[in-house]
């Protein structure tokens, strides 16, 4: 042990040398405390980061609804299906939130840059990759709180009515969860990207907004294949969301589907590593 | 990047050696930082920099906005990369053991960097346990801190309720939690009151004597600089035109000023004439110029000259309306070696710049 010895008073005693404590998992979790304890004191965001995709499962159910079973009996089924619109959407409604969530991770990156606290992280003697981490974790706890209540104001909606077979049971819906989850920290490697680049929110908010609605509306997040036109099937191939939707779909009508589920796995597991090793090289080039 | 945290003995022993073998704490030798390129202009924003800060210094760097401290404050830091020159701290490296030296530093930046969302207490928590120190030995710290700068009654309120002083004594209190060798301060006093900025003084003084730390501090106060430092390089343009304490400074430019107003009657212009010549001729002055209302001297020793001035200019008769002996300020340093006066630009606390912007 250093110490400096022969300053009888101190304004502060020293503990430069002071024993390690923690790895890199105590940095990874003080970065993610610190980025839950944000958003707990943000509950106005909370609130309408889960309100909206409700607002959406709602309106988009009742208003697609009819023009759905019509054309699914007409269609696809041919006979009356034993389940509503909603059990349809709700798979595309949780990949809705986890995309949207995602889009906004790159605002704290902008906001730690503008305001110098990330020159506190990159002072500090930790890994790089630990704030990334960090936040990542976090954005990814945060994706599967709003996953997990939006299903289960869904069970609730099945009390009233609504027909929402859950095939998979709880067990699927933690699965769906997580697919969300992982699914959102993929997507976020986008948002941090540009973030990261442009140190601009406005930018940030447009790259990633605008690639929300063709991400989704080009996939089988809101409609089952079968009723897509041709070129948005052809499109729907090449899209993760349409694997995750797919995937998600089948836990909630019919039951599990392992294909599916290795599928989402794989195409989120493709997309994160392609968006989050860009975000990570952008992360990297901070300061060079 | 990965570069290992946990302390390890070698590193110690590194830091050590250093410590006892040298005097100098910080060396820069050569530092260049070229901005843009790849299509962009280029910028050189620091332009052959070189200087080195002894151990237990209080080492001030000063210059306008612009000038490239900023820039030199986050290479030393390892917060920024340099384009070439080498630049050790304690010994060691930049390049190759920036996670060695970031242990042993604290780093306050020019905007403050505290999370209004997290409390004080736990703001400067956060940075400790980022430090790897261990939980008690944190909180134990943080208290201390929150004590010495006075934020112990806001301690528990969200930092953005706090007032632009207080933010900058938490922020300057979240660059102290792991009582660091060095202490590194990019213009800590910047869009602060005249009281708060006592106060920081005040405290900065205190770090110095009484914990023998290290401080290098950049500003654009020259009255800071005066004040606090003992040795100061001016820098402008990315290069450092003079280096000194800031007596030795003063000193350089020829010393006292003497200022002789001639009193304004119809023979005006050949009585300052007249006196310009006296001047000239008195041993101790190095130099004489006049100004639109009399004659100004510059000698070493003002008190001595002035006497033999006035002695000589009313045995010849000039008629003398004012005198007055001024001793140079770190201002006519600046104009001395930059051609320039200085001008303080506050900068807005929230301005957008980071990385390459900054300089």
């Amino acid at each position: 042990m250093v110490t400096d010895v022969g300053h009888a008073q101190r304004v502060i005693r020293p503990t430069r040398d002071a024993e390690a404590s923690g790895g890199v998992f105590t940095e990874i979790g003080l970065v993610t405390w610190r980025s839950l304890v944000k958003l707990t004191r943000t509950p106005v965001l909370l609130f309408f980061s889960l309100f909206m995709p409700l607002i959406w499962l709602v309106m988009f159910s009742q208003t697609f609804g009819t023009v759905f079973s019509s054309a699914a009996s007409g269609g696809f089924s041919g006979t009356p299906l034993p389940y509503d619109y909603v059990a349809v959407l709700l798979p595309g409604i949780t990949v809705m939130t986890a995309i949207q969530s995602a889009s906004q991770s790159g605002f704290g990156m902008v906001a730690d840059l503008e305001s110098g606290f990330m020159d506190k992280f990159f002072v500090a003697p930790i890994h790089r990759g630990s704030v990334l981490a960090g936040k990542l974790l976090a954005d990814g706890l945060r994706m599967a709180a709003q996953a997990g209540i939006i299903l289960g104001i869904a069970a609730i909606l099945t009390l009233f009515g609504w027909r929402i077979p859950f095939a998979t049971g709880v067990v699927g819906a933690v699965l769906i969860t997580l697919l969300a989850a992982a699914f959102g920290v993929a997507f976020s490697g986008l948002s941090n990207t540009v973030a990261l680049r442009t140190k601009n929110t406005e930018s940030t908010m447009m790259v990633s907004f605008s690639l929300t609605f063709p991400l989704l509306f080009l996939s089988t997040a809101m409609l089952p294949k079968a009723l897509l036109p041709a070129w948005v099937q052809t499109f729907s191939t090449v899209n993760p969301v349409s694997y995750m939707a797919d995937a998600a779909r089948a836990l909630i009508l019919t039951g599990f589907d392992w294909t599916a589920i290795g599928n989402a796995f794989v195409a989120i597991a493709a997309f994160g590593i392609v968006l989050n090793g860009l975000a990570i090289m952008a992360f990297r080039a901070q300061g060079k | 990047m990965p570069e290992a945290v946990s302390i390890r003995p070698d590193s110690q022993r590194q830091v050590r050696a250093a410590r006892s073998s040298k005097g100098s704490v910080i060396e820069v030798d050569h530092l260049v930082k070229v901005y843009g390129g790849r299509g962009q202009e280029e910028v050189k924003a620091v332009n052959d920099v070189s200087f080195s800060v002894g151990e237990g210094e209080f080492f001030g760097f000063l210059g306008p906005n612009g000038a490239g401290k900023t820039t030199v404050i986050k290479i030393i830091t390892t917060l920024l990369a340099k384009t070439s020159g080498t630049v050790r701290v304690a010994g060691l490296d930049v390049d190759r053991q920036g996670a060695d030296i970031r242990r042993i530093i604290g780093y306050t930046g020019q905007s403050i960097g505290v999370d209004g969302e997290l409390t004080g207490r736990e703001n400067l928590w956060l940075i400790g346990r980022l430090y790897h120190m261990p939980n008690a030995l944190v909180e134990e710290r943080v208290e201390e801190l929150l004590d010495v700068l006075q934020l112990k009654d806001a301690a528990n309120r969200r930092a953005y309720t706090y007032s632009g002083g207080m933010r900058r004594r938490l922020d300057l209190g979240a660059g102290l939690v792991h009582h660091p060798r060095i202490l590194f301060l990019d213009e800590p006093t910047t869009g602060l009151d005249p009281q708060t900025r006592a106060a920081v003084w005040e405290y900065l003084r205190r770090l110095h004597r009484e914990e023998n730390m290290t401080i290098f501090l950049t500003t654009q106060y020259m009255e800071e600089a005066d004040q606090l430092c003992q040795r100061i390089a001016i820098i402008d343009l990315g290069k450092i035109v003079a280096e000194g304490s800031p007596a030795e400074l003063k000193a350089a430019i020829g010393a006292d000023i003497i200022t002789v107003r001639i009193t304004r009657d119809e023979a005006f212009q050949q009585s300052r004439d007249r006196a310009l010549e006296i001047a000239r001729t008195i041993p101790g002055v190095s130099r004489a110029t006049i100004f639109d209302e009399g004659v100004s001297a510059y000698t070493a020793d003002g008190g001595a000259t002035l006497l033999e001035v006035l002695r000589r200019l009313d045995s010849e008769k000039v008629p003398v309306h004012q005198v007055a002996l001024a001793h140079p300020t770190l201002d006519e340093v600046f104009l001395q070696h930059t051609g320039r006066q200085m001008r303080v630009e506050e900068v807005k606390p929230m301005s957008r710049s980071f990385g390459r912007r900054r300089r």
